[in-house]
């Protein structure tokens, strides 16, 4: 068992068909790759698609899982993220109908804004991000992965990275500072 | 050992990561926690990574739908099938030879089906046909 991998265990078992490892490693990953995959591609319905086709691919590969330099959860973030990225590409080969995502042009008053107004600015604005400032924000705030593990899913150095990070949340505050004017 | 860091990379850090410590890179954690205590341009720097910060943190996704647990935990293999499908398999030779050889027969054969893996011996005898279970004699 590899003590440096928290779901080593847990995927062996769910490889060995234990249906309580399968409920466990699902209320362990659902929520997460859940909001990964909504982030990045900004659409709930898109993003149960992704994590449907994820879990399927978990539950092929399961079986075969070996403990090795990769953790389970960095994996399951790779899936996910080529998943979410081949669609993204998709979108941008079909021309998208003019209302979708489309920001609210509505200004809000900060005194009256609700929690759940500003969390749709801030999604709206996080959807108006270039992708790889969006993707690499999602990647490590929401996420949380170490840096090199967000750039290395990326396919980019640390440096690049940080370039990405820097300049999407500069990005994300300026949109925002637009709305409220 | 951490290196002291200068304004230039504490800038670059926190505009790339934020205002919360426990978000920058492990290795230059220290040295820029060290630096934002002594260096009193950090503060400023600090400000403005925080209102990027809670803006970032007020974006909420909502928990995944019991649907779509359902389905996730529907899509997963499950090992118990497998059993029933053995089980169903000997219920079928049973239930046929039963049809064949009469009641008794098929009421032995069903005795014999517990445990599913009970090593059986079919034998022929005049006109009944009967299931032995021969575990005793091939124990290993």
């Amino acid at each position: 068992m590899n003590s440096d991998d928290p779901d080593g265990d847990l995927v062996r078992r769910v490889g060995e068909g234990d249906p309580q490892a399968v409920e466990a490693l699902v209320a362990r990953k659902l929520p997460r790759m859940t909001a990964l995959a909504q982030r990045l591609l900004g659409d709930r319905a898109e993003a149960e698609d992704v994590v449907q086709e994820l879990f399927l691919r978990v539950w092929k590969s399961a079986a075969a899982w070996r403990p090795g330099a990769a953790r389970f959860d960095t994996w399951m973030h790779r899936v996910a993220y080529n998943l979410c990225t081949d669609r993204l590409r998709k979108r941008r080969e079909v021309a998208l109908p003019e209302t979708w995502d489309a920001p609210d042009p509505q200004p809000l008053v900060d005194s009256e804004i609700s929690a759940r107004q500003q969390s749709d600015a801030v999604g709206r604005a996080l959807a108006d991000l270039a992708p790889r400032q969006r993707e690499a924000i999602v990647l490590t705030y929401y996420q949380e992965l170490p840096n090199r593990e967000a750039a290395a899913l990326m396919g980019i150095g640390v440096d690049a990275l940080e370039s990405l990070l820097a300049r999407g949340r500069r990005a994300l505050k300026a949109r925002l500072e637009e709305c409220h004017e | 050992m951490s290196e002291r860091m200068d304004f230039a990379r504490f800038e670059a850090l926190v505009a790339a990561y934020g205002a919360t410590p426990s978000r920058w890179p492990e290795e230059e954690r220290a040295a820029a926690q060290a630096f934002a205590r002594t260096d009193p341009r950090a503060e400023a720097v600090l400000k403005e990574a925080d209102t990027i910060d809670d803006l970032l943190f007020a974006h909420r996704v909502a928990e995944p739908s019991r649907t779509l647990r359902a389905m996730v935990l529907e899509s997963a293999p499950r090992r118990r099938r497998i059993v029933g499908r053995v089980r169903l398999w000997w219920s079928s030779i049973a239930f046929g030879i039963a049809a064949a050889g009469g009641v008794l027969a098929g009421s032995a054969a069903m005795a014999a089906l517990e445990p599913v893996t009970a090593n059986v011996q079919l034998y022929q005898h005049d006109d009944l046909t009967t299931f032995e279970d021969t575990s005793e004699e091939n124990a290993q």
